[in-house]
């Protein structure tokens, strides 16, 4: 036995020797890469090289379409970029292994949901921006929405720069327009929670097999309050007058909504299984979901149904509100350890400014992975399978070529969007959780036990929801409560709200 | 230092076979020890690396220590995580080493190879494979188990929501997925046992089951002695997976699923502060390092000879 255990050991070891010295070789490579491009310089200033990390699936041909890229960019900027794609599941923590061990990097992609914009700025990830935008980033300030710079600043400081695009965020209820026509259903008068129900008692009784209200373990019913941290039981009302933080738990809206749930969830409108459920990718690719709830953008019906290759017609479930997180959305950030910040902000300035550095990156290189059709409209080659990009990730969206089915006026129908959206009353008030991290930590906790079984209508909220206030009151809530109180009343007095 | 160098000489290819190990070891394990440092810091990041962020980041003494004794919580994942572990351990040796017995004893040894690979199998699953295993028995609408009930006429269960049966769940499909590799182990040092001890014992007309009693598994006492002394050294460590994707990270069950590491990662996911984490990882490490102390002090006194060190 224990000679198999060292003689494993040693395998163990070799492999880990094997993997370190390929990275190494990888890390090595890629050096190389940059200098050779710093060599083919023309100039008697030498090309930097920006390296710039962002979300999504590896693509195979993003080294191929960078250097093209670069060419571009070597020209007006007189800098080259290599992009390094993290996949979606691995970008948060990948990036916090790579930020904390100081790997050089200039510019990342980070928001709300991926790797956190504004706790990463509070601990120092970021490079702060006011002076380099003022310098370099006078194109940004011109063509970004304002709202998107005022809201993303953090204890009044830029560490970013958001993607040009929605603005407010807007839920809506989304059916499935096949059973819609098939049962001749009026959903035009469709708007609260209560509202849905003689739609989906119809589809129950007819349609046994179709899942009436699809959802998974992150849906929180609509109420109409900003929350403080998404997903925490704090919130403040969207009409406040007074700046007071509640437990979205204990308000009458909420109990209501929970009240509603729970008899959907008994009368079998919601999958028994809501409460785990991580994705319902399975019913939209099935078809067997009658309706659910998402959020929208200008034209997001055809967007939807295009994916799923079937209609999708959808009817607004709120206002459209402009919250930290819909201005976080997607954030491009200057690393604090880069070397060259002023190009950084340079490139960015260009990548938000430039339709053709921005299509470029977008879309790839023109003739092999898309063929323009007229001056704004473009389509896909086979190969832009090997550079299928997220566009909400990479920058200004409204310099963006438009697809074959879009309509001529997309971006101003965006822009229609973005003027109508209504400020939350805490737009741009970042909670800092610091003093009360121990508390967060329990809180957090709390809050997985007891959230989706309660938002999905799984158990009875006239037991559970004085359990789960409690439990969240034995964590500490009131105290992170009270502390984001104090941190509201300051911003508030600061801004003279 | 001359005998140390004449040592060194005499055991040259010995110390060889070891150096990559101790050298993985080095850096992978003790290098990374004055990291610990962290779980005393707020960790906040510096431009100029790793170790310039340590050094720059404050100093809070024992604050990241607190969320894990802070609340009702910390009873609760502390009973559940060392309630679990003694259950794996015991029922793990008793059915490792009853398995292996068993398979040493088939006389078919094809069949036998067949068997131990079959039962090896699960342990290169992810515990994510084995979570869907579990789910497609478990699932409310669509689980074989509520099929089966419907049968008979009986109500279907609500299984991700409903505690009391998780116990029995979790151990069961523990068991099953670490049962087989534990066994090789034992299986292999009896296989290594002296034959003509059995042959002997044959002509004094022992049983079987004497053989078993008086031969084997006084052979396998120094083995599960190491075996459990490692196993205890991580009594404060629970298996994430299997704590997190079986039950389906489902709310309703934590009061028998939580254990200390889902809760740092509950508790630390969003705000990722690495201070926190580090704290937890030490925490677990200590407690693991002097429960082996003592269990090995205690097998010391029993029997020298069975002790790791």
């Amino acid at each position: 036995m224990s000679k198999r255990k060292k003689s494993f050991s040693f395998a163990l070891a070799m492999v880990t020797a094997l993997t370190l010295v390929l990275s190494g070789c990888g890390g090595g490579s890629n050096d190389a890469k940059g200098s050779d491009s710093n060599g083919a310089s023309k100039d008697s200033e030498k090309p930097v090289n920006l390296i710039w990390y962002t979300i999504g699936t590896p693509q195979k041909d993003v080294d191929k379409v960078m250097a093209e890229v670069s060419k571009y960019t070597q020209e007006k900027i007189n800098a080259t970029v290599t992009m390094k794609m993290v996949d979606w599941g691995d970008y948060q923590q990948k990036m916090q292994v790579n930020v904390a061990s100081g790997e050089p990097m200039d510019i990342m992609f980070t928001s709300a949901g991926g790797f956190d914009y504004v706790q990463n700025a509070r601990k120092g990830a970021f490079m702060e921006l006011d002076d380099l935008l003022d310098k370099y980033g006078k194109g940004i300030k011109d063509t970004i929405d304002p709202a998107f710079l005022e809201g993303s600043k953090v204890d009044g400081h830029n560490y970013g720069i958001p993607a040009n695009k929605e603005l407010p965020q807007q839920e809506v209820w989304r059916f499935n327009k096949n059973l819609v026509d098939k049962y001749n259903l009026d959903i035009s008068n469709v708007r609260s929670l209560d509202s849905i129900e003689p739609l989906l008692k119809t589809i129950k009784e007819k349609e046994p097999n179709v899942t009436p209200f699809a959802m998974d373990k992150n849906y929180v019913p609509y109420v109409p309050y900003d929350y403080v941290i998404q997903n925490l039981p704090m919130a403040v009302k969207l009409d406040t007058t007074d700046y007071k933080i509640v437990n979205i738990l204990e308000t009458p809206e909420m109990k209501q909504a929970l009240t509603t749930m729970h008899k959907y969830y008994k009368a079998g409108y919601i999958a028994p299984e809501a409460a785990t459920t991580g994705s319902t990718n399975d019913l939209t690719t099935s078809g067997n979901w009658f309706m659910d709830r998402a959020q929208t953008q200008p034209l997001a019906d055809n967007l939807w149904s295009a994916s799923y290759g079937y209609p999708v017609v959808s009817t607004p479930a709120s206002d459209a509100i402009i919250t930290n997180t819909s201005v976080q959305g997607s954030i491009m950030a200057i690393s604090a350890n880069s070397e060259h910040p002023e190009k950084a902000m340079e490139f960015l300035n260009l990548l938000n400014t430039d339709p053709v550095l921005r299509n470029m990156v977008d879309s790839g290189i023109e003739g092999e992975h898309y063929k323009k059709i007229d001056d704004k409209h473009i389509e896909n080659l086979p190969a832009s399978k090997n550079y299928d990009m997220p566009s909400y990730s990479l920058g200004n969206n409204m310099l963006l070529y438009l697809n074959q089915n879009d309509p001529d006026d997309k971006w101003d129908q965006f822009k229609k969007f973005n003027a109508e959206g209504k400020n939350s009353p805490i737009l741009s008030f970042n909670f800092d959780s610091t003093k009360v991290a121990t508390e967060m930590a329990a809180v957090q906790n709390v809050k997985e036990q007891f959230w989706s079984s309660l938002m999905t209508g799984t158990v009875d909220p006239e037991t559970y929801l004085p359990k789960a206030i409690a439990a969240f009151k034995q964590a500490g809530l009131d105290k992170v409560m009270a502390e984001a109180q104090t941190q509201l009343d300051a911003w508030k007095a600061e801004n003279n709200k | 230092m001359a005998t140390f160098f004449k040592n060194l000489i005499k055991n040259k290819v010995m110390l060889f076979m070891v150096l990559p190990g101790a050298i993985w070891f080095f850096f992978f394990s003790y290098l990374p020890l004055a990291g610990t440092v962290v779980a005393f810091k707020e960790y906040r990041f510096n431009r100029d690396g790793f170790w310039a962020s340590i050094t720059s980041s404050k100093w809070v003494g024992w604050d990241n220590f607190k969320f894990l004794f802070s609340t009702n919580d910390a009873y609760t994942i502390t009973r559940n995580t060392l309630l679990y572990n003694i259950a794996f351990i015991f029922l793990g040796l008793i059915l490792s080493v009853a398995m292996a017995i068993l398979l040493s004893e088939l006389v078919n040894k094809k069949m036998a190879k067949i068997y131990q690979t079959g039962m090896f199998l699960p342990y290169f699953l992810s515990w994510v494979i084995v979570g869907y295993f579990a789910f497609s028995f478990l699932s409310m609408d669509r689980g074989l188990f509520n099929q089966i009930l419907g049968w008979f006429g009986v109500e279907p269960i609500s299984w991700y929501s409903e505690p009391k049966y998780w116990p029995f769940i979790l151990i069961f499909v523990s068991m099953w997925k670490s049962v087989g590799y534990n066994s090789v182990v034992y299986l292999a040092s009896i296989m290594g046992i002296d034959k003509s001890l059995y042959e002997a014992a044959m002509i004094d007309g022992a049983s079987k089951w004497q053989r078993i009693r008086h031969i084997t598994i006084p052979m396998l006492s120094p083995i599960i002695t190491i075996m459990t002394l490692l196993a205890v050294g991580r009594i404060f460590y629970a298996d994430f997976g299997l704590f997190y994707q079986v039950p389906r990270d489902s709310g309703t069950l934590y009061s028998v699923t939580n254990v200390i590491d889902t809760y740092v990662y509950r508790g630390l996911k969003t705000t990722g502060e690495i201070g926190m984490s580090a704290a937890a990882g030490l925490y677990q490490s200590v407690v693991g390092f002097v429960l082996v102390m003592v269990s090995n002090f205690i097998v010391r006194k029993i029997d020298k000879d069975s002790a790791l060190f």
